[in-house]
């Protein structure tokens, strides 16, 4: 609860200093707002504390993953002034932007309430589809704003007619009212309750980007700053995944026979389609969208495999596809800001002009396959591991193939790195940037290699 | 419900569409003229451009106006609960109001509210 | 999860590992900007840091007779396997910690003088920070996947080191070496993990040791796990058949000879065993075989040292007959024994590894003991230092190697006579090699290669005082254990380790006849007196400025080492090749290779496919979601 206010409080401040023209102020407000804000966050452990008529809920669910988001956030704004060093302007409002859709995404993580729900979705995506097209001389900035706007408010649309529908079957918003109404009416639950569910699944299966409502992922990926885009791709998502956990487990748990189904449908596609198209994608920025449609398919894993310590497991998860994730746009913001393109061929030779961004971005690949000893591995052996326990073994055979199928693309900026000559051999300027904040994360995603047990038993 | 019942609605709604297609296929001829093309075709025939630009001013006044609009909307049942809800509920409209003006003052800096 | 605290012990336990890892961090990632020469400084003062709290816990175990358990983190939970980043401290852990600190910040501080000018100096001090590190897992872990988890962390520190420079081709063959056969042990250590986990459910070294105590002995289950434990420990600690990596290893800088391959990690093989008591004790049969191997091992490669003319595969070779010395005593029953001749071995024969480095520092790099001799007068106390090392392993009193290998005898006498006689002639063998050493290089007249070289020099101080204080702990470290026939009081290293290995007694009993207190003082005394007379013979024949004569048959085969390393290439390295020629050109090129690719190429096409639904249209993608969107509805509620 007080992480919110405090971000809000920073994102206004920014707001005004951006206005009245301090541009120096803003940045160092951020990174004395985020941390603060990730204190603050850390307040209420252990005690869970229920805000407003149970509509916000601050227990160790939300404050561990309200934690993450607020690091994540931390750590895209360490790139955030070198990406945009060659402009000019205060850029108040995408900082500005980027911490009121953090709000949003915090208030995903904590909902006790469907409005609650709405809400957060809203704030997060009305901000991100304006931070798509931040961009606004570019073409394709503004292609994805649109596109995302039209998907993405169609899609908040089925979100809306499910809560209205579930509103009309239980009478309540409330998640522990419907936890009730479900127990009561287990056995004859009426066709309204279901479709209201259903459309909801939908409506977050598409915010997290699941097939077949994952359409607008790679283009929007593509289109949006590199900023943005990994912005997206770690808070946004993790935010979504969070909210769609907590709406299942802490509401749906006993009538798994209703979702169950069409989630595994959901993550079957989403890990085939994600896979296999990202096997041809000559941009690696494309690719990692649809290495990031991939990684939504395991995760819904973690939905579907609910008993056990799923929400653990999607805890090292989301840190692990969230940290690897940030280390590759990085990296690729470096090469882009170098080179003038994403395509795989402008990683050629990376590695002997600058061993140590490719050392990040192997790291990051790795990782993202789940080769290990990387925390990459981690998360998803103990995912396929509580899938089976919870009898998904066909799935998790399913998953397994999509895994194997992934290390091809990701191994390919690896190869271009390693073991493809480039045309230039000087070292990238934009090296000198990004190199400490890549290296950084990169070393946090090898210290976090060690210890994922301790992220897995956190909550 | 049945599944048979969907089933044949389904079934039924298909083949509906496809017929009426295909009936007008085979019963009506074809023909192409230069009117056909056109976008009315009856009245008078456009001049210029038909798609008209507004001034991006009007929207943003049309946002703002919109936020005030609904300021108001959240203020008349707030108005009338305001006894019953005490101090609380007069300390958080000061907010709720205040971050508001916070926006419109925003507005006023970043130049919204002039006429270019 | 829940934080639990940390008793005062514990954070120091848990210190221990956190100083070495920030000192192979700090250096290890500021190489290219960190000065020089206070990368040496830095690592010693982990190392030392280290030390201190060593001592503490030492204090601590030995007074009150408790272990420091400490539970960082679950490190790997699923299912009904838990296993722990947990760490333990008792007397064994100790002692070891003593001997790996210890020595270990001795060596740190002799290497700051030692690899001075050296350009990968960074590099070389955060290697040894990482060693230490892994080190200390080893001896710290209180189960058996973590112990792994050092054990190989140790191995792949050693391989860095030993192709530490790189360059010369050489090196990196004998860095390949030393990590391939290590594996081969490695791979019989894995199995033998696999099996206890199979048969116990846990690898808890504590949880293993009472659940074994209450299994018959000799069961089939305890002979597989033993004997894979020991394929380990006959690889770290170079043992028969996979002792040919240790002096190819001798390629890396000489601390490294002395701190790795002398003092600790293959030591690590003893270690295991007498960590894992309660297991062998229990399995007769791995009993007699680490007898059986320890016995030649010790035999075979101290006749190999006789022969050889570098001064620091002599010492390589000596440190494989030492530690067959220490698997005999294993096999005899002698934990305590082995664990004494550790401690001792490791004091004097890093010394004898740092003294060699410093004649090889003030010759320019020359091993050769025939292009030396004179060495006595140009570099004095090297010498000295030297003679205290050879005087403590060739067991002359009252030097500590007299001790160490004394309580190793007496037991080797207790079990019979020809045991006993056996054992002391392998303890002979060292007086023969060590005294050829150092009458050869010190004594002999100075060889042309000295007369003509104006720079040899005395090794700076930093180098000195180092060995100084090994010297002076190879000279008194006996003391703690005087041989029963002097004075039955004075057992306090058998006393401090008797905890650890209590149950493995109690499940065991010794066997062996009390001798007559006339035999024990024959067999304490005719050994020393043939002592004498090999340094007298040894100084007759080496000393003096002999010709080499030409050497007969069975010298000729020791000079070469057995031709170990060439039965090993005719038998096992070029079948090998051969086989994975095979493999490479029939196998998996037209079979394995063409079933993979065409695996490969059908899911690129599949991918090829999908791709094209992203059509860019957004009219096509929102119509593609509202079918799924009743597909979803329809099989839901129709059912």
């Amino acid at each position: 609860m007080y992480a919110i206010i405090t971000i809000s409080i920073v994102a206004i401040i920014v707001l005004f200093f951006g206005a009245f023209g301090k541009k120096k102020m803003i940045l160092p407000v951020i990174f004395v707002g985020l941390p603060l804000a990730f204190i603050v966050n850390l307040m209420g452990w252990n005690q869970s504390i229920h805000y407003f008529n149970e509509m916000y809920i601050d227990d160790n669910f939300t404050i561990a993953f309200n934690g993450l988001l607020l690091f994540i956030a931390l750590l895209i704004f360490v790139f955030a002034p070198v990406y945009y060093k060659s402009v000019k302007r205060p850029l108040e409002d995408i900082y500005a932007l980027i911490l009121f859709s953090l709000v949003g995404g915090l208030m995903m993580t904590a909902f006790g309430n469907l409005v609650m729900l709405f809400l957060g979705i809203e704030t997060l995506s009305l901000s991100l589809y304006l931070l798509a097209g931040s961009k606004k001389s570019d073409p394709r900035s503004n292609e994805a704003a649109m596109k995302y706007f039209l998907t993405g408010s169609f899609a908040s649309g089925f979100l809306l007619f499910g809560i209205a529908l579930l509103y009309g079957a239980c009478g309540s918003f409330n998640l522990e009212d419907i936890k009730l109404y479900v127990i009561q009416n287990q056995a004859n639950i009426p066709a309204m309750f279901s479709i209201g569910l259903l459309l909801m699944a939908v409506g977050l299966a598409f915010k997290v980007g699941a097939a077949p409502f994952h359409f607008w992922i790679p283009d929007v990926y593509e289109g949006s700053p590199t900023l943005i885009t990994t912005y997206m791709a770690t808070v946004g998502k993790v935010a979504a995944f969070a909210a769609f956990f907590r709406l299942i487990n802490s509401s749906f748990g006993d009538v798994d026979f209703l979702w169950k189904t069409s989630l595994i449908v959901f993550a079957v596609a989403t890990i085939l389609i994600g896979n296999f198209a990202a096997l041809y994608q000559d941009s690696v920025k494309r690719m990692m969208a649809y290495s990031g449609v991939a990684h939504a398919g395991y995760m819904l894993i973690a939905i579907i495999a609910l008993k056990g310590n799923a929400a653990g497991v999607l805890l090292l998860y989301s840190v692990s596809y969230s940290i690897a994730t940030i280390t590759a746009f990085a990296v690729l913001m470096m090469v882009r800001k170098e080179t003038g393109s994403f395509s795989i061929k402008s990683f050629n030779g990376l590695a002997k002009h600058n061993p140590t961004v490719a050392f990040a971005m192997t790291i990051a690949m790795l990782s993202l396959a789940g080769i290990p000893p990387l925390i990459g591995f981690s998360a998803k052996y103990q995912l396929f591991v509580s899938a089976i326990e919870q009898g998904q073994l066909p799935l998790v055979i399913i998953a397994i193939v999509g895994s194997m199928v992934s290390v091809y693309y990701y191994l390919r900026p690896v190869v271009a790195m390693y073991f493809t000559r480039s045309i230039e051999s000087t070292p990238f300027e934009a090296a000198k940037l990004y190199k400490k904040q890549i290296l950084f994360v990169a070393l946090l995603l090898i210290i976090l290699s060690f210890i994922p047990g301790l992220i897995i038993n956190l909550i | 419900m049945g599944s048979a019942s969907l089933i044949v609605l389904l079934i039924i709604a298909i083949a509906f569409a496809v017929v009426a297609v295909y009936i007008g296929r085979i019963f009506g001829t074809s023909s192409t003229n230069s009117v056909k093309g056109e976008p009315y075709e009856c009245g008078i025939e456009t001049k210029g451009e038909t798609w008209v630009q507004f001034h991006i001013g009007y929207y943003l006044f049309a946002l703002l106006f919109l936020v005030f609009d609904v300021e108001i909307v959240f203020l008349f049942p707030w108005a009338t609960v305001i006894r019953e809800l005490g101090v609380v509920a007069l300390v958080e409209i000061f907010f709720f109001t205040l971050f508001l003006f916070l926006g419109l003052l925003y507005a006023y800096k970043k130049k919204a509210l002039s006429w270019m | 999860m829940v934080m639990e605290s940390f008793s005062f012990m514990q954070s120091i336990s848990f210190l221990l590992l956190l100083f070495p890892l920030l000192g192979f961090l700090a250096i290890g990632l500021f190489q290219k900007q960190l000065n020089k020469k206070l990368s040496g400084i830095i690592a010693s003062a982990f190392v030392f840091l280290n030390l201190i709290l060593t001592f503490i816990l030492f204090w601590y175990v030995s007074t009150t007779n408790q272990s420091v358990e400490t539970n960082l983190f679950d490190w790997i939970k699923f299912a009904n396997i838990s296993i722990p980043f947990a760490i333990t401290v008792d007397r064994l852990s100790a002692l070891m910690l003593l001997v790996v600190n210890g020595v270990g910040f001795l060596i740190h501080v002799y290497s700051i003088g030692y690899m001075k000018g050296d350009d990968g100096v960074n590099r070389f001090f955060s290697y040894m920070n990482l060693f230490i590190f892994f080190m200390l897992i080893l001896v710290l872990s209180s189960n058996y996947l973590m112990l792994f988890i050092g054990w190989e962390g140790v191995g792949l520190c050693s391989y860095l080191l030993i192709g530490f420079w790189y360059k010369d081709h050489a090196n990196n063959n004998a860095a390949k070496k030393a990590f391939i056969m290590n594996r081969i042990g490695d791979l019989g250590f894995l199995i033998g993990i696999f099996m206890m986990f199979h048969t116990f459910g846990t690898l808890n070294i504590s949880e293993v040791a009472t659940k074994v105590s209450l299994m018959p002995s000799g069961s089939t289950a305890l002979l597989v796990i033993t004997f894979g434990l020991f394929a380990g420990a006959i690889g770290k600690s170079a043992q028969i058949p996979l002792f040919t990596w240790l002096p190819d290893a001798m390629a890396g800088p000489t601390p490294v000879s002395a701190l790795i391959h002398a003092a600790t990690m293959v030591t690590a093989g003893v270690y295991l065993v007498a960590r894992s008591s309660v297991l062998f004790v229990l399995s007769p049969v791995t009993m007699n075989f680490i007898l059986i191997i320890g016995i030649f091992t010790a035999l075979i490669s101290g006749l190999i040292a006789i022969y050889q003319n570098d001064i620091k595969k002599i010492l390589a070779y000596s440190t494989v007959s030492q530690l067959g010395f220490m698997f005999m005593a294993l096999g005899l029953g002698s934990f305590s024994g082995a664990m004494f001749h550790l401690t001792t071995h490791a004091f004097f024969k890093a010394l004898l590894f740092l003294a060699a480095g410093s004649v090889i520092h003030a010759l320019n790099q020359e091993q050769d003991i025939r292009k030396m001799g004179g060495l006595r007068k140009k570099i004095p106390f090297t010498f000295a230092l030297f003679a205290v090392g050879a005087i403590a392993i060739s067991g002359i009193p009252p030097f500590a190697g007299f001790f160490s290998k004394e309580m190793i005898l007496s037991v080797a006498y207790e079990h019979g006579m020809g045991m006993g006689i056996i054992a002391t002639f392998i303890s002979l063998l060292t007086t023969v090699y060590m005294f050829r050493l150092l009458f050869v290089a010190f004594y002999k007249p100075e060889s042309d290669a000295v007369k003509t070289n104006h720079h040899i020099h005395e090794s700076p101080k930093v180098m000195l005082i180092p060995m100084a204080v090994l010297a002076l702990l190879s000279m008194v470290a006996g003391f703690v254990q005087i041989p029963a026939l002097f004075s039955t009081n004075v057992n306090v290293f058998e006393n401090y380790l008797s905890p650890i290995f209590l149950t493995a007694q109690q499940l065991v009993p010794a066997s062996g006849q009390n001798l007559t207190v006339l035999t024990e003082w024959l067999t304490l005394l005719i050994p020393l007196t043939i002592i004498a007379i090999l340094v007298y013979m040894s100084y007759v024949r080496f000393a003096k400025d002999r010709l080499p004569s030409e050497l007969s048959g069975i010298q000729k085969v020791m000079a070469n080492k057995f031709y170990v390393d060439e039965i090993y290439d005719f038998c096992f390295v070029k079948p090998t090749e051969k086989l994975s020629l095979f493999f490479r050109e029939t196998v998996d090129q037209s079979i394995i290779n063409r079933l993979i690719n065409s695996i490969g190429n059908s899911t690129l096409y599949v991918g090829g496919r999908i791709r094209l639904l992203q059509t860019g249209n957004v009219g096509f993608y929102l119509i593609i979601m509202v079918f799924s969107i009743i597909a979803i509805l329809f099989f839901n509620l129709i059912r």
